[in-house]
């Protein structure tokens, strides 16, 4: 038997089924993205903590010139070493057929004996391992076998130490040190033209002058183990050995790139479910207000029928319960989907042997708790006017609400407002809370409709900037040992360069107050024309005789500013330290760099015009020939080729972007139209008596439908600028939560974003309006007039 | 916007309403409930009709169609000889835009406009209104023209909601209970107000009440039962409103 009350519940709810969908709807899009992206986190994180577990991630990663094997069995004395992996790891050209830009590798040798890789184990997708002893089979990273379809026991031509040399694919593998596989120093994937390639230690050792020896060192250390007091002894141990000093997982690139990840999507499980579940907790608050408002007598009845205040309390309060809750199961399974969906995203950024999708149910529970906990929230006040209602005073009808001429009016600006314009502002006068809640979701709305235009203009600012204003290189080469400025000399005279500079970029360990960071500085030649440092205005900085123009960024991490000087602590060489003042920031948006005038680098470095590489620009025509020279090189390791890099950007970040504004639109149209609908719907019921009597009096249907659309007209206008604002603020709260070390967002919004976040919010007012006014035609004039209100 | 009757000039000139066989059945749910079993009636203008009879008798049900509120189910019924069986809704806004004047129960004012600008609603869409004030000055509210419904009493705004139903110069005001919310005196004041209304401007007046005594301020009086007009009779004198009692 179901309880009078809890009947009346659903009868009452039934018949405002338009308004708990809408409500519901706009409490699930918080939920959904809640769910979503709390899943997402739940998924990478879990999935990420068992593929580093089982497949033995290291935990502290050193590189080193050269040392012998034995030095392995030192380190692995050091106390708190579990796990010691001696390897050669080496960058490499590879030349793909019929492409004419050349790719490159990093080619990781695996145990010498053949037997089993104790740390960073390979998880092999196809195929095999190479045979013990085989000299010419590779296990080839899966990203890029698939960018390139390349499949075990195709052929793949390497440029080995200056030889080429045709190597076999035997396998399809992934690693978990490349979650994320890019080049060193790169923030975004390019899978089409950089693999990880395994191959035996022998053939790889010999080919580098390395037999016996090993130049990189992965170490898992004991549990419990503070790897501060390891790393110090192992740079000590190494430092002969020409180590750029070791460095914790949290420093490796592919665990750094995760984490940012990370990051970013525990910013937005706050910030985005926040502004939707405030937009609903307004809407539960209209519509429970109304309610009570509506059953005055009926409360006054079940009062006089021996109902306690607590039974009526907990009977308005279910009203929101059953919205918080079908709100909950909406935004659960949409959130489950979405994020199914979603986390294919993250396969073109990051490699797992699997990734599924899990659902975080304990954030469906948060969830349940936060859009109760909102909702109840958001009617305290309104279930509190009806509980403590006397009855006697309930029966009787409401005297007419109190009016008064409206501010315009008070001040004058009167004699041409037409009736219909003065009872709406009247109206928003008299009760302005509901009107402001009504523009504060429309706001919303129209802020959330701002960000996913602002990402793109964001993007295509960065594009423009960092690709045209700041690198204006065709391309750049690295070489794998630095040289001296012949190697400069032979890179100007390939075919196609029509101008060259020099690079010379030194690993270091920047240091300032207790922080630090292990980075490359770069020199760069003064009056650099293809590699222009700009400033926050875009405007190029003079390269300074002496000191560093750093990332701004950088400085910020550093807690360093202009003017302030930096312990610079170089790992080559003969390792010099100095201090260096910071002359100038740097506005970059991927990755952070510090840049010296090349000459004073040199003087720092003892050395004369040595470099590692050189930026380029190329005469277009002569592209494939400059191309096939450079894969000829024998000392370049790396290409970077500006369009691939462009090219690389739009397939995976632009592309991820593309599918989040998708969803953020639908988003903004739900909250839009819920928004307008549901304020419509309560303006109707609150006034349906005004309404009627202008029906009678002998107004037409469209001349009350303006009555009833006027107030809301106004507020729709009033929110647009306020949801401009909001919207920008949202996109820098946003843009700043991606602000990490590996890729910051400018933030740009262009005026065409704010014309469509205009449109989509007036449309979707136009069609709640639409849909509520020919609700006006049903009226039944008779019946509302009669009745006492 | 004005729409004048189509029609040749009505049979007698003095005749406003006149309905043959209306009847009025409402469907709720599977319940069919017939609210008028045919009713004959002519009105003519000038008269204070008073419709009496309890409740459930139909009274309201042939005010509603009189004042194209409602349409009838079937049956003729015409003003001044045009036919209002089967109008459309907008001709139906119209005539009650231009024709009829309605006072409720309640007084249905709009609590956020003054009672001037209540009444100036009509006179912005009527085809010839008479000034807000001079409307309101008939029911002896020129003094307090600038106040809000919330700061009138019960008799004040029914005399505004008159005031609105007559500014238009209606041929016809339809009064349903126009007392009903009141008390003696205030009731009186009211009745006043309809009787001059009708006198000075000769509009034809349809009450309904409940109250017997109210028939003896009428020209005429219908008493209506089970949906039909079992009785009609005509008062000689029109009492005066003032001096009636109850």
């Amino acid at each position: 038997m179901i309880d009078p009350l809890d009947l009346k519940l659903l009868r009452d709810l039934g018949r405002m089924k338009g308004q708990v969908v809408a409500v519901s709807l706009v409490m699930a899009c918080g939920l959904a993205m809640m769910i979503m992206t709390r899943s997402l986190i739940f998924t990478l994180d879990s999935t990420r903590a068992a593929y580093y577990q089982k497949y033995a991630m290291a935990e502290v990663f050193a590189s080193l010139k050269r040392a012998p094997l034995a030095l392995a069995a030192r380190v692995a004395a050091v106390p708190g070493v579990a796990v010691v992996e001696p390897r050669v790891a080496v960058d490499v050209t590879l030349d793909l057929p019929g492409v004419a830009e050349p790719a490159s590798g990093r080619v990781i040798s695996l145990p010498e004996d053949g037997g089993p890789q104790q740390l960073n184990r390979l998880f092999l997708r196809s195929g095999r391992m190479p045979q013990a002893g085989a000299r010419r089979e590779v296990v080839l990273g899966e990203a890029f076998a698939m960018a390139n379809g390349l499949h075990a026991g195709d052929a793949l031509v390497v440029v080995i130490n200056g030889r080429r040399e045709t190597l076999e694919i035997c396998g399809i593998g992934l690693s978990p040190e490349f979650v994320f596989e890019a080049r060193a120093g790169e923030t975004l994937p390019d899978h089409r033209r950089f693999s990880v390639i395994w191959m035996n230690y022998r053939p790889l050792a010999v080919a580098y002058n390395l037999d016996g020896a090993f130049n990189d060192l992965c170490l898992d250390l004991t549990p419990g183990t503070q790897p501060e007091a390891v790393i110090a002894e192992v740079d000590r141990l190494l430092a002969p050995y020409g180590a750029s000093g070791a460095y914790t997982r949290k420093e490796q690139a592919s665990a750094q790139r995760l984490d940012d990840e990370l990051r970013v999507l525990r910013a937005l499980a706050v910030a985005y479910p926040l502004v939707f579940l405030s937009v609903a907790a307004f809407m539960v608050n209209a519509v429970l207000s109304r309610i009570v408002r509506l059953q005055r007598e009926q409360i006054a009845q079940l009062k006089a029928l021996g109902y306690s205040s607590r039974q009526v309390g907990v009977h308005y309060l279910k009203f929101v319960w059953v919205i918080g809750v079908l709100g909950t199961l909406i935004g659960g399974v949409a959130g489950r989907f979405l994020g199914a969906g979603l986390v294919q995203i993250y396969t073109l950024f990051f490699r797992f042997p699997a990734l599924d999708f899990q659902l975080d149910y304990s954030a469906l529970a948060l969830a349940l708790l936060v859009s109760l906990g909102a909702s109840v929230a958001g009617v305290l006040t309104v279930v509190w006017q009806a509980v403590k209602l006397p009855p006697a005073e309930a029966m009787r009808p409401e005297p007419p609400a109190d009016f008064k001429p409206s501010l315009f009016e008070r001040i004058g600006l009167t004699s041409w407002f037409s009736p219909a314009l003065r009872m709406a502002l009247r109206n928003i006068e008299r009760r302005p809370w509901p009107a402001a809640f009504t523009t504060c979701g429309l706001a919303l709305a129209t802020g959330l409709m701002v960000l996913p235009g602002a990402m793109s203009d964001s993007i295509d600012y960065l594009l423009t900037f960092q690709w045209n204003r700041q690198q204006r290189q065709d391309a750049t080469v690295f070489l794998t040992e630095p040289g001296s400025g012949s190697g400069f000399h032979d890179l100007e005279h390939l075919p196609g360069v029509i101008r060259a500079e020099p690079l010379r970029s030194v690993p270091a360990r920047l240091r300032f107050g207790h922080r630090s960071r292990k980075l490359a500085v770069t020199g760069i030649a003064p009056g650099s024309e293809l590699n222009r440092l700009l400033d926050e205005r875009g405007e190029v900085l003079e390269m300074p005789a002496e000191g560093l123009l750093m990332s701004a960024k950088l400085a910020e991490v550093l807690g360093a500013r202009v003017g302030d000087e930096v312990q610079v602590e170089v790992m080559e060489g003969r390792r010099p330290a100095l201090l260096v003042p910071i002359r100038g920031l740097v506005t970059d948006f991927a990755g952070v760099a510090a840049y010296m005038d090349i000459a004073a680098l040199r003087r720092l470095l003892l050395e004369s015009d040595t470099i590692n590489g050189a930026f380029i620009a190329l005469d277009h025509r002569q592209w494939d020939e400059f191309m096939r020279a450079v894969k000829d090189t024998p000392r370049s390791a790396a290409v970077m080729v500006k369009r691939e890099q462009l090219a690389a950007f739009r397939e995976t970040t632009a592309a991820s972007i593309g599918t989040i504004r998708k969803l953020y639109f639908v988003l903004a149209v739900i909250v839009a139209f819920g928004v307008v609908y549901n304020s419509a719907r309560i303006a109707l019921s609150e006034r349906s008596r005004e309404l009627a009597t202008l029906r009678v009096v002998g107004f037409g249907l469209a001349e009350v439908r303006g009555v009833l659309i006027g107030e809301l007209a106004i507020l729709v206008m009033l929110a647009l600028p306020f949801g401009l604002l909001f919207g920008r603020g949202l996109a820098m709260l946003i843009m700043a939560s991606f602000s990490t070390e590996t890729v910051r967002m400018p933030i740009v919004i262009n005026p065409a974003t704010y014309a469509l976040a205009i449109t989509v919010v007036l449309a979707a007012a136009a069609l709640s309006f639409a849909m509520v006014g020919r609700r006006v035609g049903k009226l039944d004039l008779v019946g509302v007039l009669k009745a006492r209100d | 916007m004005n729409v004048e009757p189509p029609l040749p000039p009505p049979p007698s000139a003095k005749q406003v309403f006149e309905a043959r066989g209306v009847r009025k059945v409402y469907h709720t749910g599977e319940v069919e409930v017939v609210a008028l079993h045919g009713v004959d009636v002519a009105l003519e203008a000038g008269e204070l009709v008073v419709l009496l009879g309890p409740s459930g008798s139909g009274k309201s049900t042939l005010l509603n169609i009189l004042g194209g509120l409602d349409v009838a189910t079937c049956g003729e019924l015409s003003y001044k000889g045009w036919a209002l069986d089967g109008a459309e809704e907008n001709t139906l806004t119209l005539f009650r835009r231009n024709c009829v004047g309605f006072v409720f129960q309640f007084y249905n004012l709009i609590p956020s406009l003054t009672a001037r600008e209540n009444v100036a609603l009509i006179t912005g869409i009527a085809r010839d209104p008479m000034p807000p004030e001079e409307a309101l000055a008939m029911v002896g509210l020129q003094e307090r023209m600038d106040h809000f419904p919330s700061q009138l009493s019960g008799g004040e705004q029914q005399r505004v909601a008159i005031a609105r139903a007559i500014a238009k110069r209606p041929e016809v005001l339809l009064c349903d209970e126009p007392t009903g919310a009141l008390d003696v005196t205030t009731g009186i004041v009211v009745l006043e107000a309809i009787e001059r209304i009708n006198r000075e401007l000769g509009t034809l007046t349809v009450v309904i009440t409940h109250n017997a005594v109210m028939a003896e301020m009428a020209d005429r009086v219908l008493y209506l039962s089970d949906g039909r007009i079992v009785k009609e009779r005509r008062n000689s004198t029109r009492r005066p409103a003032a001096s009636l009692e109850w």
